[in-house]
């Protein structure tokens, strides 16, 4: 994420990211709305102004028809025919104002033909003397029929104007007739067209504005903005306001005079600013309604994945017992479900790791559970403990199976723990017997002595069982362990759907021989010497040279008596009286043997004495071959 | 076009009635300058040594088809005119003009008493009713005169021997301009000849709107 918005939550992000959206597109519309708004504002001030310009040209021409109209029937008028033939002033006067009046027009002057002015109703007085709108004139004479019409200026006064010829009946004076232009006359326009209406003149030598529908004090802004040569359409602000202007030249000449039609482009455009404001507030209204939509949308969306990341932290930590609720039928319910399946699996995993831990040793599991599983095995020097229970079928007899699953449970717990605690690893457990392994599948430098001392530890163990035991008024129980150390072959027997972590070779077959054995010697423990030589931190009572079936080489056995150290002084000195006589016994010296071990016996009840001093008995009576070698050879199993 | 020829032909009649025996003639042509000949153009010949009016004479303007028959109808001073109406309705003529003010009311047929034009200059003749007719009568101060035809040519005859200022006038004569006049000598045996120019300027009239009979105009 290069993005320079970073957003922690992905709601702000959903936010954002709609919100940005909605704003963009808005703004698009609000500003395409607004310069269309703008444009066709513009569009219909043109064109009312040019409809206006229209209009007004038509009403210009319009009050020049009148004039004309009004001079052709005073031109036509006999009576005046006959007025104007009385050559009296005052007739002639009073026949112009009379006519004047008829179409309430503000000016009309009779001149003759040769410019003289004969009567003049703005100047009753005036009897003769040049007249003024020579121009006018003019244009009459240069014109078909002997008219014209004109804005013109009398006294500084503009006023439409109008000329005909006197037909008496050939022409004889000229007849003029004028309308004043004022604040009236665009007044008028005004109402007409809504159009504010400005008539400037002479605009050369600085506008001047003749007449106007705008207020006095924006007439000096207007002077100053027009300009006679600009182009027909400007725009010019006045009091504030824009207006577009229209130019409409009205007449030509020395007197120029143009009029200006004006629309304000504010006055166009407030119906567009009810548009805008409305606008506005659509944009406020969708904007809230987003927000809301999107937190809710995006609290639809988050909040599944909170509740999912809660749970994957809840696993993380452990915690299996509460799945991912989310009600949703969506990606993210079935992003839910799916967690839920991994969990279960996950519950699943555990349960089938913790029950391994169980059914084979914990280490065994984990190591089943660390490595590709496969079958096949390696060598490696292992110390193999086989223990078995005495009594125990004597126990089976007494007892309900219930009863007994429960002693042996018992008995396995304590013993197993024992085995582990010195880090031996249960292999299996075979009717009332265990196997345990020293060094396989995890390897220490002191197999060998673990399991020598797991050994007296289980002898302890049943000790406190047997005292329990008693409490319930149950039979004790006693041991029988064989512990041999040899190299074997360890790993994972059996098919590749069932299989066992295990060891199997000669070393295994004799450790459970040995443990066969203890019996016979009557002793709980049964050490080889291979496992002597590995553990020597003990004391140990020799037993024998024994050969056992399917093993040709003899093997020395021993009993552990205890740590080095922790065994009583008597009992050491009577292991060397044994000892002493064993080594008696070896030498073929049989009647000192049996003294010496019949000695023993009387002061010791081990059996070990009775049974080496029947057999120091046996031999004197029966001396064996000379190539005897005091082993002791076993048959069965 | 029957009526004006008569008219013409009257005129000549008159002249040759009273003209003496022994007489030149001038004959003349009119134009505007630029070629055209200027027909109804007026002209007239007055002897340098101050010739004697000839005896009164009678003229006729008829009015026809709500029009004066002859826009220009040049007679000598004194001539009395009549004015018959040969239309089915009432004409009222008037004259404003300096030389003759007078007005016949409303009349049918052809008024008892004639108009006696006893002043020299232009007579604008006009009709009350229709605006439209318009008519001009020169009175003019010496006998020898005459009117252009549409070729703005013309011939004054039974001119006694002599020498004249021969001058135009024309309706639409521009006031500003020197009326034009010339100085010819009349034998008795022969034509003279006068060449005259004159500056029209328009004259307008009031309109008539189009009729069965003929165009209208303006
Ligand atoms: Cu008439």
């Amino acid at each position: 994420m290069t993005s320079p918005f970073r957003f922690k939550s992905f709601r702000a992000r959903i936010l954002v990211f709609f919100l940005g959206l909605l704003v963009l597109v808005q703004a698009a519309v609000f500003i395409s709305v607004n310069t269309a708004s703008i444009k066709n504002a513009r569009i219909q001030i043109d064109e009312a102004l040019k409809i206006t310009a229209g209009v007004f040209g038509r009403i210009m021409k319009e009050r020049e028809a009148r004039l004309l109209e009004a001079a052709r029937l005073l031109s036509g008028d006999f009576a005046f025919k006959e007025a104007f033939g009385t050559r009296d002033h005052s007739t002639i006067l009073s026949a112009l104002d009379n006519h004047r009046m008829r179409i309430r027009a503000d000016v009309m002057t009779l001149v003759s033909m040769d410019g003289e002015v004969i009567a003049d109703t703005l100047n009753p007085e005036k009897i003769s003397g040049e007249f003024g709108l020579k121009n006018l004139i003019s244009s009459a004479e240069e014109s078909e029929f002997g008219e014209a019409a004109s804005v013109v200026f009398i006294e500084d006064r503009p006023y439409q104007m109008a000329v005909v010829p006197l037909l008496v009946p050939m022409p004889d004076a000229w007849i003029c007739i004028g309308f004043l232009i004022d604040d009236r006359f665009v007044q008028e326009l005004k109402a007409l067209t809504q159009t504010q209406v400005s008539l400037l003149s002479n605009p050369q030598a600085g506008a001047s504005v003749i007449a106007s529908t705008l207020p006095l004090s924006e007439r000096e802004a207007l002077k100053a903005a027009f300009s006679a040569d600009g182009p027909a359409q400007t725009e010019m602000e006045l009091g504030g306001d824009k207006f577009v202007s229209f130019a409409v030249p009205i007449s030509h000449g020395k007197d120029k005079v143009t009029a200006l039609l004006q629309r304000s482009l504010d006055e166009a455009l407030s119906p567009y600013k009810r548009l805008k404001s409305a606008l506005i507030l659509l944009f406020a209204l969708g904007l809230a309604l987003s927000v809301a939509g999107g937190v809710f949308m995006a609290r639809t969306v988050t909040r599944p994945v909170r509740d999912l990341a809660a749970g994957v932290k809840r696993i993380y930590e452990g915690d299996y017992s509460e799945p991912v609720t989310v009600e949703q039928e969506d990606e993210i319910g079935r992003l839910a479900s799916s967690f839920n399946h991994m969990l279960k699996g996950l519950i699943e995993r555990d349960r089938v790791r913790s029950l391994l831990g169980k059914v084979v040793s914990s280490a065994i599991a984990e190591e089943l559970l660390k490595k590709e599983i496969e079958l096949g095995g390696e060598e490696r020097e292992v110390t193999v403990l086989f223990s078995d229970l005495r009594g125990f079928t004597s126990l089976c007899e007494r007892h309900t199976p219930q009863e007994i699953l429960s002693f042996l449970n018992d008995y396995f717990t304590r013993i197993s723990a024992v085995i582990e605690a010195n880090g031996g690893v249960v292999d299996k457990y075979i009717g009332d017997a265990v196997m345990a392994l020293f060094g396989a599948p995890l390897k220490n430098e002191d197999d060998a002595a673990r399991a020598v001392r797991t050994a007296i530890g289980m002898r302890e163990a049943l000790k406190g069982l047997n005292a329990e035991f008693e409490a319930k008024g149950l039979p004790r129980l006693s041991l029988g362990v064989g512990v041999n150390t040899a190299t074997v072959v360890a790993g994972n027997m059996g098919s590749i759907t069932r299989l066992n972590y295990t060891v199997i070779g000669d070393g295994v077959n004799l450790a459970s021989r040995l443990e066969g054995l203890s019996k016979k010697y009557g002793v709980d423990i049964i050490v080889s010497a291979s496992t002597l030589a590995l553990a020597p931190g003990f004391v140990y009572r020799e037993l024998d040279i024994v050969r056992v079936k399917g093993k040709s080489e003899p093997v020395g056995i021993y009993e552990p008596v205890g740590e080095t150290g922790a065994v009583d002084e008597a009992v050491v000195k009577e292991m060397e009286s044994y000892h002493e006589g064993l080594k008696l016994y070896r030498e073929r010296r049989w009647d000192l043997a049996r003294e010496r071990f019949r000695a023993l016996r009387e002061k010791s009840p081990l059996s070990l004495y009775a049974i080496y001093e029947e057999r120091a008995s046996g031999l004197i009576e029966n001396p064996p071959p000379s190539e005897w070698d005091s082993t002791t050879v076993f048959h069965e199993k | 076009m029957l009526k004006k020829t008569g008219i013409i032909l009257f005129a000549a009649f008159v002249a040759a009635f009273s003209s003496p025996a022994f007489a030149g003639s001038i004959e003349f042509s009119v134009n505007d300058g630029k070629s055209n000949p200027v027909a109804d153009a007026v002209v007239y010949a007055v002897p340098r040594d101050g010739a004697p009016l000839s005896a009164p004479r009678k003229a006729v303007i008829d009015q026809v088809d709500k029009e004066f028959v002859g826009y220009v109808t040049p007679i000598e001073k004194g001539t009395a005119v009549s004015f018959p109406n040969h239309d089915k309705l009432r004409h009222h003529v008037y004259s404003f003009s300096e030389a003759k003010r007078f007005e016949i009311p409303l009349y049918t047929g052809t008024p008892a008493n004639p108009v006696v034009f006893d002043k020299p200059g232009v007579v604008a003749l006009g009709c009350n009713i229709h605006d439209w007719m318009s008519a001009y009568v020169f009175v003019s101060d010496t006998p020898h005169f005459s009117k252009a035809s549409d070729a703005g040519r013309g011939r004054i005859e039974n001119i006694p021997a002599g020498e004249y200022d021969v001058s135009v006038w024309h309706p639409k004569l521009k006031a500003s301009s020197k009326p034009a006049s010339v100085r010819v000598k009349v034998t008795d045996d022969g034509a003279s000849k006068a060449d005259l120019q004159v500056a029209l300027q328009n004259v307008w009239r009031a309109w008539r709107a189009p009729v069965a009979s003929g165009n209208g105009y303006r």
